[in-house]
């Protein structure tokens, strides 16, 4: 791109430059390219605003002012921003949860696990509950019922007995009478409680 | 280009090829701490809110942490990053909410609170001062420009975007980047010429012409 004659020139002024030479300055797109860096020259070439900028005084020095204020700019920014962060409250981040594909069967492997250890004390829990297997608790109601049986005879013999068999001694001290006379002692008895 | 915070991530890329699922945004904590500074000051300096930067800027890594699946790495992790800022603030800044906000906004930002931060260098107090004028000058200037010629200026001279860049981040044509970009930087310069132009500048602000196409872009802008 070539420099555009413009419709002001500054022929006279101080610092002129190639204006007073008769040349034009540097068009808008021209110094926007230039502070942007965004001049293109084919093999390494300086571009025209270039070398326009190297004969040109005036418009060296205002691009090297803008290029002064915009650094300016950018370092108050900059400072007015780090400033305005280190005033306020870090940021509390959550905990880092971690979705990763190598934890996901970790993760089931643990819900297992606390699965089955709320399970266990419910199936101990339940077993104590449950009946005895049959063949086992056949055999102790077989057990027990003859043990009952046994004890409901003692105990009938003892009652069917005239005399208890504790105070059969004092009974009848002779040897055969004692069963013999066994039945006629207790309504003797009786009679002395009538 | 001087940004070293666009650099890809080297245990990332190696490890994406052993875990397909893994992306950078992982490491959340990580990518805060490095990006947080440059998203906060671009939405800062696109809003000019404190507040409504600080919480675009949570809502840009949320939005980012949420979508990481998304992230083919096809550019950087900045460049992801600053898009999901620039689509928030755009949608932002549609609502009437915030042109109402930004009027009565305690926290929107005051021109001399960034002019306050112009690094001192060697020179005379009065340099120094001219330099906060410039400064001033440049943040009033990129407040009237459009919506679009503001984040393509700040994209190139703040966060120092290349322009192919700055066309990924945008979703626009190279050219239109271009197009947008030397508009804005039309309104800049005359504006800088007019108020903020060095004293080492021997010519007088009133004898520095504009070109048809800063006249054309000013006037544009202004309306």
């Amino acid at each position: 791109m070539t420099p555009q004659p413009r419709t002001e020139e500054l022929a006279g002024q101080p610092g002129g430059g190639c204006a007073s030479l008769g040349e034009s300055h540097l068009t808008g797109e021209q110094f926007g390219e230039l502070m942007a860096g965004t001049t293109e020259a084919a093999g390494g070439e300086s571009t025209s605003a270039e070398a326009h900028l190297k004969a040109c005084k005036q418009c060296a020095e205002e691009l090297a002012s803008m290029k002064e204020a915009i650094t300016l700019f950018r370092e108050a920014s900059n400072a007015y921003a780090n400033e305005e962060l280190r005033r306020r409250p870090r940021w509390i981040l959550p905990e880092r949860r971690s979705t990763s594909l190598s934890l996901v069967p970790a993760y089931w492997v643990a819900a297992a696990a606390m699965f089955l250890t709320a399970l266990f004390p419910l199936q101990l829990l339940r077993r104590h509950n449950v009946a005895p297997p049959p063949a086992v608790a056949t055999s102790n109601a077989d057990r027990s019922a003859q043990s009952d049986e046994a004890l409901l005879e003692d105990v009938n013999s003892e009652i069917s007995a005239t005399v208890p068999t504790p105070m059969q001694a004092l009974a009848d001290p002779g040897d055969d009478e004692t069963a013999a006379n066994s039945e006629t002692s207790v309504p003797t008895s009786n009679q002395r409680k009538d | 280009m001087g940004h070293e915070g666009v650099r890809m991530f080297p245990s990332t890329s190696l490890s994406l090829g052993a875990e397909a699922r893994s992306t950078p945004l992982d490491d959340l904590e990580n990518v805060v701490a490095m990006y947080q500074p440059r998203v906060f000051r671009f939405l800062l300096a696109t809003l000019r809110d404190r507040d409504a930067a600080e919480t675009l800027t949570q809502e840009t890594f949320l939005r980012a942490w949420s979508a990481r699946a998304s992230f083919r790495e096809d550019c950087s992790l900045a460049t992801w990053l600053i898009r999901i800022a620039l689509n928030l603030a755009r949608d932002h800044t549609r609502t009437g909410r915030f042109r109402f906000w930004k009027r009565v906004s305690a926290s929107a930002v005051d021109v001399a609170d960034v002019a306050a931060f112009v690094p001192t260098r060697e020179g005379s107090a009065e340099a120094h001062l001219i330099a906060q004028q410039q400064v001033a000058g440049i943040w009033e200037s990129v407040a009237r420009l459009s919506s679009r010629q503001r984040s393509i200026f700040l994209l190139r001279f703040m966060e120092e975007m290349e322009i192919p860049e700055i066309a990924a981040v945008t979703g626009l044509p190279l050219g239109t980047v271009k197009s947008h970009l030397y508009r804005a930087l039309a309104v800049v310069r005359a504006q800088h010429n007019t108020h903020g132009a060095t004293p080492r500048n021997p010519t007088p602000r009133s004898a520095v012409r504009r070109d048809a196409t800063t006249r054309n872009a000013t006037t544009k802008e202004t309306q």
